[in-house]
């Protein structure tokens, strides 16, 4: 059920009483994607803050403790000057690295010590991760968010009967946030890079391949954002961030469990619907992909085996032909599948093999990856990806295996709402792409894909002018010793 | 097919003069109160039935999606390979819905299954095996004859052996890219010793010894359904589908291996022989990485042990709570020295289990990261923990309790666990008891458990990153790792072939 409250902000509902709980989240339709340079890996350094408290949640002296913020932000501006100071003398050799503790100019050093001694200060007033703790002694649970290109969700389970803790707790930080222990949390944001990227066998180049297919649209830099930038962005430019984007009507409250459907809107309203509406809706995203001219080709060695990685431009969310290029995705996927069938069982170039459609709210890819068998190259796996799709763009695809494929589609769409916290991420994501009817809409226009669908999308995208290629080969140092 | 039930669109605005602007909203969430919330937990025997033809069974129906999902818990495990056959297991697992079963080719069956939409799988770990079945309920009689098959006829076909192997072969060679799975094989290895039964890795060796026949002995030794326990739910009548069960099970293997082993037994008892590495740190050198990763583990307890309820609060607050936890508000929160910071202490099931305190730190902030990390383990057993604190974790335990069982599938998957595991048949009333025994520890009994069980100078700490810099260390936060937990030892990766340790990395 779908309702707009007076100040915008959409309130979706799916009644459940299977068991006495509710998941409740909310998307903010704000991402990576709405971030320019210099500030990449601010929505999601935004979702962290988010969970920092509020005016009354997190201190037990806000009147104090903003008086410190204040003054923690004077010193940063020092700082700030400072780092400039520093990044120009790295850029003329003068340092290898700034942000080595060694190489900290001694006023900076200083300004660090003062900026320490006032995180101390405020935290004889911090009441440590309140929300958390507010949950968690009423049985809350699963609390987490996400960040992602085009949007931000925050989403906790709770007892049926704590409906209205989470309408207080939700609507409270939306309206007052308050960003403590900002940079402090941008160095966990910073660890979390490493550990998810920086520090993994195939992150750095994966990162660089994906800024190398998007040219122009800001899919191009990672959620997480720019080492230089994670280390640079601001609690101002936090703060007119949330300011821009947080607004109600950018935002929209899912709740799926055991409650009754008036109660809940009312009370959002009298929650939520105290939120002021923004004057100005939060800009659209203008800039689109340029239309790629060229193919794009990167070589990498890494410590993985030899693997391949296709990457086409295609559609976003919802367009026409996103249906039948999951289809097309679906027919080259899974063991039974064209590439499996044809790489790995068939030639023998590869040991496994995947393929997506993947639209998103501003543009979409297809991607196809594979490992080249022992004695194989990522450049054979590449040319038979190529031939099972030359196949594709010729001869319409039979009717059992289009059946197959649409079946498996029928039963996904049951498999994917088995909790309410899987309906409620379902939701969380169709709405932050674009449209939560997607969820029903979907499943008809998938079945409604023909054969002829199918060649049609073939020809039209996997063009050599339209392609990304990256080839990944092992670095021979990482290499076991019988192999090498 | 069911209508699909789930979203009704109905856009409406809600008219101004419906809101109540008087509606007050009080400053802090405390000052709310909420309408009682009575839950009982379920009950195990009301989902048990006992077939004849041998396996327990816990089944449920639910109809509100049109699907069927049965999972058939094994009593096997990598544990039963015998000596060089390291593998086997794993591969048998993956074989049974790979490689042909009953009157179906492995191309067949794979394209049966997918022609039906559904989802077939199978695999065995170190001391269980499973096979999962999930599909449209109107399949429901072509899966369980598809299920039978792959139960009690696989083929095990050669071409398929082959491949998986091969693949398992390849998978082996990036045993020692990430290091995220070097840290978790070595902390095996610290924890539970180099000739534990667990620590016997498939090598290049062990996986070409592997023949068809090791695989049909092993299948055939196992796959009987007096070591079966099933979880089933969905879209089905109690009675009747207990009756197709019974059906299904019914019988045993059906080719019987040349040379064939005595069958149909219960496995032998899972040896417990671990050896619990010498306190110290354990660095495992990885040049490439920026991030060290690190694991402070302590000698764990088992099931059944009295102090378990204790062990649970104290750890939830230690580690285990998340961001109400103390490492997490030091490492994280404080000092923004990781982003994942935990403790767990989660008891064995077999064998006594691992107390662990897990967290990745940039290289230069790994040794002060620790020395937070065994001063927050020391204060736990230097004084009480405040009644907030006790309290905070009591509830977030007993109120969320009801999130164990919050769908059908984790009921009747929670409960096929304790019969497997043997919990249901020792202590039944362990759920319904659960709460009140949270309820009941106190600071005193946190306190004890954390002197007993919390034992600082017997940490074994494994450490993989990039040694220079992890040993350099942070200059306003100066640490000695060499000394920090008394010794120091650099420690070798291993050949990912041989599993033979390697020189050290220059």
């Amino acid at each position: 059920m779908e309702k707009t409250l007076t100040n915008g902000m959409t309130l979706l509902m799916v009644e459940r009483h299977d068991d006495p709980s509710i998941a409740g989240g909310w998307v903010a339709h704000v991402g990576s994607a709405n971030e320019s340079p210099g500030i990449t890996g601010i929505a999601h350094l935004f979702e962290h803050m988010m969970f920092k408290g509020t005016t009354t949640i997190g201190t037990t002296d806000y009147a104090k403790d903003f008086e410190i913020l204040a003054r923690q932000e004077k010193i940063r501006d020092e700082m700030r000057a400072e780092e400039s100071k520093m990044r120009s003398a790295w850029r003329r050799g003068g340092v290898d690295d700034w942000q080595k503790p060694e190489n900290w100019t001694p006023h900076y050093r200083e300004l660090q010590k003062q900026f320490q001694e006032l995180v101390l200060e405020e935290r004889k007033l911090i009441v440590k991760n309140e929300i958390w703790k507010l949950y968690q002694a009423n049985g809350g649970n699963g609390m987490n968010a996400f960040t992602m290109d085009d949007m931000t969700a925050f989403h906790v389970g709770v007892p049926a009967n704590k409906l209205e803790l989470w309408m207080w707790m939700e609507s409270e930080r939306i309206f007052h946030p308050v960003f403590r222990e900002f940079y402090a949390e941008r160095d966990v944001v910073f660890e979390e890079r490493r550990m998810r990227y920086d520090s993994t066998p195939l992150g750095p180049s994966a990162q660089a391949f994906n800024a190398m297919f998007w040219q122009s649209l800001p899919y191009s830099w990672p959620t997480i954002g720019w080492p230089s930038d994670i280390s640079s962005i601001s609690k101002p430019q936090a703060d007119a961030f949330h300011a821009l984007f947080y607004s109600p009507q950018n935002i929209t409250l899912i709740l799926v469990g055991d409650f009754n459907p008036d109660k809940v809107a009312a009370m959002a309203e009298k929650y939520f619907g105290r939120i002021p509406r923004a004057k100005n809706n939060p800009p659209d995203l203008v800039t689109t992909e340029m239309t790629q001219s060229v193919e794009k080709r990167m070589n990498a060695e890494v410590a993985a085996n030899p693997q391949v990685d296709i990457m086409w431009h295609t559609v976003p969310f919802a367009h026409k032909d996103s249906y039948p290029l999951q289809i097309l995705a679906q027919l080259l996927s899974t063991h039974t599948g064209r590439l499996y069938k044809g790489l790995v069982l068939g030639s023998g170039v590869a040991t496994d093999i995947s393929a997506s459609q993947n639209s998103q709210k501003w543009a979409g890819w297809f991607d196809i990856s594979g490992e080249a068998a022992d004695g194989h190259t990522p450049e054979e796996v590449e040319k038979g990806i190529y031939a099972e799709l030359e196949k594709l763009k010729h001869d319409p695809v039979p009717p059992e295996e289009l059946q197959k494929v649409k079946n498996n589609f029928a039963a996904d769409q049951y498999r994917q709402l088995n909790s309410n916290q899987n309906i409620l991420q379902n939701l969380i994501w169709n709405d932050g792409e674009g449209d939560w009817r997607e969820i029903n809409a979907a499943q008809p226009k998938l079945e409604a894909v023909t054969a002829a669908d199918v060649l049609r999308v073939a020809n039209e995208y996997f063009k050599k002018d339209n392609r990304a290629v990256a080839i990944f080969t092992r670095k021979p140092e990482t290499a076991p010793a019988e192999s090498k | 097919m069911k209508t699909f039930p789930l979203l009704i669109l109905t856009a409406a605005l809600i008219a101004p003069f419906h809101i109540v602007r008087a509606a007050v909203i009080v400053d802090r969430p405390e000052k709310l109160s909420f309408p009682p919330l009575k839950y009982d937990a379920p009950v195990p025997d009301q989902y048990r039935v006992q077939l004849k033809s041998g396996p327990v069974v816990y089944i449920v129906p639910d109809h509100e999606r049109p699907l069927v999902n049965v999972t058939v818990y094994v009593r096997t495990g990598k544990y039963l390979e015998p000596a060089g056959k390291e593998g086997l297991a794993e591969l048998t697992g993956w074989l049974l819905t790979h490689g042909g079963a009953g009157t179906n080719s492995a191309a067949q069956l794979e394209e049966r299954v997918a022609f039906l939409g559904a989802q077939l799988e199978s695999s065995i770990g170190d001391n269980q095996g499973s096979v999962g079945l999930n599909l449209l309920s109107k399949d429901t009689d072509a899966g369980l004859g598809l299920l039978r098959d792959v139960l009690y006829a696989p083929r095990f076909q050669d071409d398929k052996i082959a491949l998986r192997k091969q693949q398992t072969l390849q998978a082996m060679k990036q045993r020692n890219d990430d290091s995220s799975a070097i840290e978790d094989r070595e902390a095996d290895f610290l924890a539970h010793g180099e000739n534990f039964w667990a620590n016997r890795y498939s090598t290049s060796n062990s996986l070409d010894s592997i023949t068809a026949l090791d695989i049909e002995k092993f299948h055939y030794a196992w796959f009987w359904p007096s070591n079966f326990v099933v979880a089933i739910t969905g879209d089905f009548e109690r009675d009747a589908m207990i009756a197709k069960l019974e059906k299904l099970f019914a019988g045993g293997p059906e080719n019987v291996p040349m040379d064939h082993l005595v069958a149909g037994g219960t496995p032998p008892p899972i040896p417990t022989n671990i050896v619990f590495a010498a306190p110290g740190v354990y660095l495992v050198n990885k040049p490439e990485v920026d991030q060290g990763r690190v694991s402070l583990m302590l000698p764990g307890i088992q099931r059944g042990n009295p102090d378990y309820y204790a062990v649970v609060i104290m750890n939830n607050i230690l580690g285990g709570g998340g961001f109400t936890s103390h490492l997490m508000n030091r490492i994280r929160s404080d000092e923004g020295l990781a982003y994942s910071v935990y403790s767990s202490f989660v008891p064995g099931v077999y064998y006594p289990g691992t107390f662990t305190i897990g967290f990745q730190s940039k290289s230069r902030t790994v040794a002060y990261a620790c020395a937070i990390a065994l001063e927050e383990t020391k204060r736990m057993s230097a004084q009480p923990v405040s009644d907030a604190e006790l309290n905070l974790s009591k509830k977030s335990i007993i109120e969320g309790f009801p999130n164990f069982f919050n769908t059908k599938e984790k009921i009747v998957e929670q409960f096929a666990m304790d019969e497997f595991t043997g919990r249901h048949a020792k202590d039944p009333q362990f759920w319904q008891n659960f709460r009140a025994k949270i309820a009941a520890v106190t600071d005193q009994d946190v306190l004890r458990v954390a002197k007993k069980y919390l034992t600082p100078d017997k940490f074994a700490v494994l450490v993989v990153g990039n040694q220079t810099d992890i040993l350099l260390g942070y200059p306003t936060h100066p640490v000695d790792l060499k000394t920090l937990f008394g010794t120091f030892h650099e420690w070798p990766l291993r050949d990912p072939l041989t599993m033979q340790p390697l020189p050290p990395a220059k």
